[in-house]
């Protein structure tokens, strides 16, 4: 409907325009002689400004000065003389037409509506007899075939109006109510009865309103207050019941505010203004059609040799802002529906962007629950593994304690036989005359502190054999020194291997475990004593020593007189199951790396340049830990 | 010869166990000299006190075991007891074969404790014994002079007077003197007797 043609015509315009300024002097000689200018009059009859009637003029005018190949001479004329009542007297008008185009050639006459065309037949003897006529826009009803002569054609509407009722209950179903505004002009009154008739057969379905009775204001009161299930009908509102006029149907828009209830309207001309729409008039088909009829007129065509079919409804519009209003599906629409103002959807208007967008955001949602998914999974398996480094630890504790258990047996022994000792001593000495008491309490004193002794040994073995919980405490490296070596006495002393100490004495004290770094040492010394198993007994010797580091951290170095690393065995030590023993699972120094770097510190073993070999472990001191953390 | 107390020398390197063991000892009324390794032991011994020894078999550098062998080997006779944390059968046969009163385990029961003691006590006693007589038998031959000594080879082979005066180019008188002066230095009366003696002097008969 709102084609770029009215464009492309000001686009010829201009060039004509440009064209003129380039030849002045030429064009004013073609222009004189243009004896062909071809003069059209353009009738209203009712009033310049009424819709339907200026929607189809204003869309023919305009058709016919861009098509037209001569210049056209268009006069147009507002009679008015639909708006009254009763036209006792046309002659002043006659005059006036008369007046407008005195002795000029007249080469086309276009009534606009029913009225001008009868107005037209009416007088067109006594103003332009030869003329042709072009009656646009009237309806066929008003106008029979038989009142046209040969010098007469139309380009006419065909008004099914039942079809507007059809469409408002095919949208509006369960609709019980419709208002129909229509105005009381002459010719509206016309059009009330054409519609009481055609709209008869629906009495039984739906209760139709008439407005025609009404004023303007009586109209908006009654649009306000409709019940639900209602809907307004604007066929056409020119002149109200109180005689007042509203032009291009401007009151429709003020109708449509207070309305309570959808509005259906007539013309494509309403179309945008608020209405719903359906099937409409097609004013702007129906003035080109008209200007193109025109033309051929103009062309020298006999007028009744042209028989244009009339102009019947389009495919019907709807507004989709207004079927949205009032929430009617588009399901329910005729399937040639054209929904128009169609407002883009965020998503049909930024389709691309909200896609990539969503795809980021997918992506990215996808990631994170990835990534979650990953670190939990890495977290059960870090705590997996922790539980089996544990475990193995464990594992290890026991086998070094099996391996040790001679030994652990000879440390219990000898609190044992103590004990035993002194209380039979105690028993001989109870036995004397004359007891000597102070030398029984002695002995009774050492049975306490022999049975401490015996009880230390157990503990600490039970500690080694403790499986699971990490307990962190304060560890003073000298101390879990000295507490190992106590544990391997026995040992030591079956190997006829000697420990030689050199231990700081006030180490700062380290934060762990006190066990995992007891079996740590543990491991340690008994690697250094496998070592030397084929050493000499005089060099069979363990040099243990502490010391505080420079950087917060505190050392301890075993030093034996075995036979030394192999040089293949440099890259394995600390992997797990390698082994140079004939009887080792592999693990020990692995999982002493392993217990080391837990508690922040690490573990080496390298070959002393004398003989033999040192292990060192480091470890952080508490107050360093404390301020890492 | 066997002055004093019959004196135990103990060692253990395991303090507590010599407190105990040493305590246990003392309440017998023994006398009781403790030391804390196999070193002290052989610094602070002596072989001329009555007594026993005590060793404990696993010790740091010189074990019971090692320490009997360098004991015995140097002429000491005191009896040995032996004490080990766990019963070790070829160790306590080797320490037995190498003359060990007794092979006990730890913790060790006062009476087998005692017993083994007691034992080592007797054993010491007659040792003792044996050497105190030796020792004045050597004495009493120190006494002889070369000709009396010469004479009583050749008696305790077996020979008459005048075989011997024979054998030593002078006449049966002066061998019957030399032989009535030696059989009373030597405080015998019969030549059974005088035998005997020699035979515990370790004096080999002449000719043999």
């Amino acid at each position: 409907m709102r084609d770029s043609r009215p464009f492309v015509g000001a686009k010829r315009e201009w060039t004509h325009t440009a064209l003129a300024c380039a030849a002045l002097l030429l064009l004013a000689t073609i222009q004189a002689s243009a004896a062909d200018t071809r003069r059209v009059l353009l009738l209203h009859a009712f009033g310049h400004p009424y819709s339907p009637w200026s929607d189809m003029a204003g869309s023919f005018r305009a058709e016919l000065v861009k098509k037209s190949p001569e210049p056209i001479d268009l006069y147009e004329v507002s009679l008015d003389t639909a708006r009254v009542q009763n036209p006792q007297d046309e002659g002043p008008f006659v005059e006036y037409i008369r007046a407008l185009l005195a002795g000029r050639k007249l080469d086309l006459i276009v009534p606009a509506g029913a009225p001008a065309a009868f107005f037209m037949q009416r007088h067109r003897g006594e103003l332009f007899p030869a003329a042709p006529m072009l009656i646009v826009g009237a309806d066929l009803r008003r106008i029979p075939g038989a009142a046209l002569t040969d010098n007469d054609t139309g380009v006419l509407l065909d008004l099914d109006l039942p079809a507007y009722l059809k469409n408002i209950l095919q949208l509006l179903p369960e609709t019980t109510d419709v208002a129909v505004v229509v105005g009381n002009s002459p010719v509206e009154r016309y059009w009330t009865s054409e519609l009481r008739r055609d709209f008869q057969p629906f009495a039984d379905r739906v209760k139709i309103e008439w407005f025609n009775d009404l004023t303007y204001n009586e109209m908006l009161l009654r649009a306000a207050s409709m019940p639900q299930h209602s809907a307004i009908f604007w066929f056409l509102l020119s002149e109200d019941a109180a005689g007042v006029t509203y032009a291009q149907d401007r009151a429709l828009e003020g109708l449509r505010e207070v309305s309570a209830v959808p509005v259906f309207a007539m013309g494509d001309y309403e179309f945008g203004r608020g209405i719903i729409g359906g099937p409409l008039m097609q004013t702007q088909a129906l003035g080109q059609e008209a200007a193109a009829v025109a033309l051929r007129i103009l062309k020298g065509e006999t007028p009744g040799a042209i028989d244009p079919p009339p102009v019947v409804f389009g495919a019907p519009m709807y507004d989709w802002r207004e079927l949205r209003r009032w929430n009617i599906s588009e399901s329910r629409l005729p399937p040639d529906a054209i929904v128009q103002f169609r407002e883009p959807s965020g998503w049909e208007q930024y389709r691309w962007q909200i896609a990539l967008i969503a795809a980021v955001l997918a992506a990215q949602t996808f990631l994170i629950v990835y990534v979650l998914i990953q670190s939990r999974r890495r977290r059960a398996a870090e705590a997996e593994a922790t539980e089996q480094r544990q475990e193995v630890a464990h594992l290890m504790r026991v086998s070094v304690l099996g391996e040790l258990s001679g030994t652990i047996a000879h440390e219990i022994n000898q609190p044992l036989t103590a004990i035993l000792s002194n209380a039979q001593a105690a028993l001989h000495l109870l036995a004397q005359k004359s007891p000597d008491l102070e030398e029984v309490r002695d002995a009774i004193n050492d049975i306490v502190h022999e049975d401490n002794r015996a009880g230390d040994v157990i503990a600490r073995v039970r500690n080694l054999l403790r499986k699971g919980e990490q307990k962190s405490k304060q560890v003073d490296l000298d101390e879990l020194v000295t507490s190992t070596i106590a544990l391997l006495n026995s040992e030591l002393i079956r190997r006829r291997i000697e420990v030689e100490t050199d231990l700081a004495g006030r180490l700062p004290a380290t934060f762990g475990d006190p066990v995992q770094l007891q079996q740590v040492l543990l491991n340690l010394f008994m690697n250094a004593m496998d070592a030397m198993a084929s050493t000499a007994q005089p060099q069979r010797r363990i040099k243990v020593s502490t010391r505080a580091l420079d950087g917060g951290a505190v050392e301890v170095r075993i030093r034996d007189r075995g036979t030394g690393i192999g040089r293949k065995s440099q890259a394995q030590l600390f992997k797990p199951f390698y082994t140079s023993k004939t009887h080792g699972l592999g693990l020990g120094l692995t999982i002493c790396s392993t217990i080391a770097q837990a508690h922040g510190g690490k573990l080496g073993l390298v070959n002393h340049p004398d003989r033999g070999a040192v292990a060192v472990l480091s470890l952080p001191v508490q107050e360093f830990l404390a301020a890492a953390k | 010869m066997t002055d004093g107390m019959f004196t135990i020398f103990l060692v253990d390197d395991d303090a507590g166990v010599l407190k105990a063991l040493s305590r246990l000892l003392r309440a017998k009324g023994y006398e009781v000299r403790p030391f804390a390794s196999a070193e002290e032991f052989l610094e602070g011994h002596d072989s001329a006190v009555a007594g026993c020894a005590v060793f404990d078999v696993a010790m740091p550098r010189l074990d019971g075991l090692a320490l009997q062998q360098i004991f015995t080997a140097s002429g000491n006779q005191r009896p040995v007891i032996f004490l080990t944390g766990k019963g070790d059968i070829p160790k306590s046969v080797r320490a037995i074969k190498a003359g060990a009163i007794d092979f006990l385990t730890k913790p060790v029961r006062d009476k087998n404790f005692l017993d083994a003691i007691a034992r080592a006590e007797e054993v010491d006693a007659r040792t003792r014994q044996t050497s105190a007589d030796l020792a004045a038998i050597q004495a009493k031959i120190t006494t002889l002079t070369p000709r009396e000594r010469e004479v009583l080879t050749h008696v305790i082979a077996g020979r008459l007077n005048k075989q011997i005066a024979g054998d030593l180019g002078t006449v049966e008188k002066t061998i019957k003197v030399h032989r009535g002066r030696m059989m009373e230095k030597l405080g015998v009366h019969t030549v059974v007797d005088l035998v005997r003696l020699a035979e515990k002097a370790g004096i080999a008969a002449h000719g043999k």
